[in-house]
């Protein structure tokens, strides 16, 4: 009796819990400054030309674009870019002022709750759309981020339905999700850092969404904390540690270094290619120098991986040579005879961090597919690389690779042909050329 | 010209402007990415199989001709065994063969020295045409016995008068015959190894050249020195 009463506690205290947990999870009380009642498509009460120029930047900075706009389309934020993400394929949509098919008939106070809590009229986010990032952003930004969208012209265009396989189709289990890893509170400045430091903060936690690819993620997708900005795999692309470690991250890049790859996508160390091109070009480039110093002044401030150099390997190991002399055939032209690269044109191997890192999927997709430098204001040769799917066979890729991840004063892991073999398969490039003999 | 002619030409160069800037692209971050490497843009490796445009009896009579340009010896491997022959049939059966890249319709006059080749018959129909004069001559003068089975002297002795230009076939200029056979040994024997001759890069080695390689800012600066550098192939696989 006595037993069966104590159950019936614990079953109570873990539903209160629960329950608070959930309610803390969608709990969007702070949304309450936005108002309710005018439509985004309604006649514009006011136009406050500051306030829509600002908004355009937070739009810029948030990277709205990279997402609701499908590839090649001139219509923007009218969506339509699949996310392939671990559960399947998810659509961006539409979030143009458009009445039938965007947001047009949505109020300010609807636009906050999707934005900062997954939360929009038609059901719950999936956190694909960054809310957890998004729920940093301040109240001003998101008033300023509203009078642009209103702006933007309307496209009428349906969203696509999702790709998502059973049970990730079934949105409602994202409020599950939200009370497991959604952070539900603002952003919450640091008493004893800099305003420059906590503005960085703010951009990296907040609009940036740097997390959303650097940081590593558990099986459900949510973000591993511990391990904050210290490097994921997504889309077959390896997001690089941005925390402090000297070997895989950025402990030796300078503060210059960092806003310099921002601002124009490369530096003396890298060039920016793949998903961090496309942020650069939409996004970083045309944010403030003063707001790009404050992300670098934040970003060396966070405590790194603890991942030490290993040994480099021999130059004898059979990998090793083989790799050199497909480097300097295949490589050195272009990135140079000491691996230094070209710099503002062609990524250095040398001490990149990203080349030395765990993670090997943008090292093999480059290789397989080619690459192109990010295409800036300030930079806009935008240097291609070549496939060389065509002529190099999956051993020679892992070996060429871990050449380069081990010479100059790198050092990391050897790379497996098989590893080439499925990415090969995965990224359906072609099998290297077949040469009588 | 008269004021309409010249209106129309003026339309005309502007609307080829247009076409050709069609077929152009800004580069910019709304660029297709990455731009990798289009099929159309590869080296074309030659097809696998037997000959494609040599009899069997051409190929038999092209190889005895290429092997006394090219013989083994202390240097490397004749001419028929570094891929010569493979190399020429597929040329012959090509864009090369087919005279694609030459201007050859009329008039047809003899030109000068300078002017280069003046012929009407593309490669293949000169190979074509050649070889049935050679062995014709080779018959009537040695006993019905084709220039393969010659021997050495006899192959030499017509080889060395065709190329001083004294000796002719019906429809084939000797000279000029013996010329071109000259021509597609050479660019058989040292031409990548993707296109069928070249066999081990026999050729490169030979001369001592490196290959299909990027970039020698390594070796720049080592004048005079050997540099063994091991010849590379446009393709990896291939040897």
């Amino acid at each position: 009796m006595i037993m069966k009463k104590i159950i019936w506690l614990v079953v109570l205290v873990v539903v209160i819990v629960a329950g608070a947990m959930l309610y803390r999870g969608g709990n969007v009380s702070t949304d309450n400054v936005a108002d309710d009642t005018i439509k985004a498509a309604d006649a514009s009460p006011v136009s406050d030309a500051a306030a829509i120029k600002r908004g355009a930047y937070v739009a810029v900075a948030a990277d709205c674009v990279a997402c609701h706009n499908a590839p090649g389309s001139s219509e923007a934020f009218a969506g339509g870019y699949g996310l392939k993400t671990p559960f399947g394929v998810i659509t961006s949509t539409n979030i143009t002022p458009d009445r039938e098919t965007g947001i047009g008939n949505w109020t300010e106070r609807d636009f906050f709750r999707a934005v900062r809590h997954g939360k929009s009229p038609h059901g719950l986010l999936y956190p694909a759309m960054p809310y957890n990032a998004y729920v940093k952003l301040s109240d001003q930004d998101m008033h300023d981020l509203w009078a642009y969208m209103r702006t933007v012209k309307p496209v009428s265009k349906t969203n696509a339905p999702d790709q998502l396989g059973f049970p990730y189709n079934i949105r409602l289990m994202m409020a599950g999700w939200n009370m497991l890893f959604f952070d539900n509170s603002p952003f919450k400045s640091s008493e004893d850092q800099s305003a420059d430091w906590n503005r960085g903060a703010y951009l990296v936690d907040g609009a940036g969404h740097c997390a959303s690819c650097h940081t590593p993620k558990n099986g459900l997708g949510g973000d591993i904390t511990s391990e904050y900005l210290q490097g994921y795999t997504l889309q077959g692309w390896f997001a690089p540690e941005i925390a402090g470690n000297p070997h895989v991250g950025l402990g030796n890049w300078s503060n210059q270094d960092i806003a310099g790859y921002l601002k124009t996508g490369s530096n003396t160390k890298a060039v920016a290619s793949g998903p961090m091109a496309e942020a650069v070009e939409n996004s970083t480039q045309h944010m403030t120098d003063a707001d790009l110093a404050a992300i670098a002044t934040y970003l060396k401030s966070v405590k790194g991986s603890n991942d030490a150099a290993p040994q480099p390997l021999a130059e004898t190991d059979a990998q090793m040579s083989h790799g050199k002399q497909l480097y300097e055939v295949n490589c050195s032209a272009c990135h140079n005879v000491q691996g230094q690269g070209l710099e503002g044109m062609v990524t250095a191997f040398a001490g990149n961090p990203a080349i030395q890192s765990h993670g090997h999927g943008s090292l093999i997709q480059t290789v397989l597919k080619g690459g192109r430098a990010a295409i800036t204001d300030s930079n806009p040769t935008g240097a291609g690389m070549p496939s060389f799917a065509w002529k190099l066979s999956d051993a020679d890729i892992a070996d060429v690779l871990t050449y380069v991840r081990n010479s100059w004063g790198n050092a990391a892991g050897p790379i497996n042909a098989d590893e080439v073999k499925s990415s090969r398969q995965s990224l359906d490039v072609r099998q290297p050329m077949a040469v009588p003999n | 010209m008269d004021r309409r002619k010249a209106l129309t030409s003026i339309a005309q160069l502007s609307a080829l402007g247009v076409a050709a800037s069609t077929n152009a692209a800004i580069l910019n971050h709304k660029s297709q990415r990455p731009p990798g490497s289009p099929d159309s843009g590869l080296p074309a490796p030659i097809s696998k199989g037997g000959y494609v445009y040599f009899s069997a009896g051409e190929a038999k009579e092209v190889g005895a001709i290429f092997d006394r340009l090219i013989p083994a010896d202390e240097l490397g491997m004749s001419a028929s065994d570094a891929g010569c022959v493979v190399y020429t049939d597929r040329q012959l059966a090509g864009p090369f063969g087919k005279a694609a890249s030459v201007y050859r319709l009329g008039p047809i006059k003899d030109g000068t020295p300078q002017q280069g080749p003046q012929m009407k018959q593309t490669p293949a129909k000169r190979y074509r045409v050649g070889l049935v004069g050679l062995d014709t001559y080779c018959r009537q003068q040695f006993g019905g016995k084709p220039f393969s089975a010659l021997n050495e002297d006899q192959q030499v002795d017509i080889l060395t008068k065709m190329e001083a230009g004294k000796l002719s076939f019906a429809g084939t200029d000797g000279q000029e015959f013996f010329a071109l056979l000259l021509q597609n040994v050479q660019e058989g024997y040292l031409s990548d190894p993707i296109y069928g001759g070249n066999k081990d890069m026999v050729g490169w080695k030979m001369i001592g050249f490196p290959g299909a390689r990027y970039d020698y800012r390594p070796y720049v600066m080592k004048k005079g020195q050997p540099l063994n550098l091991e010849p590379v192939s446009l393709f990896n696989g291939a040897s």
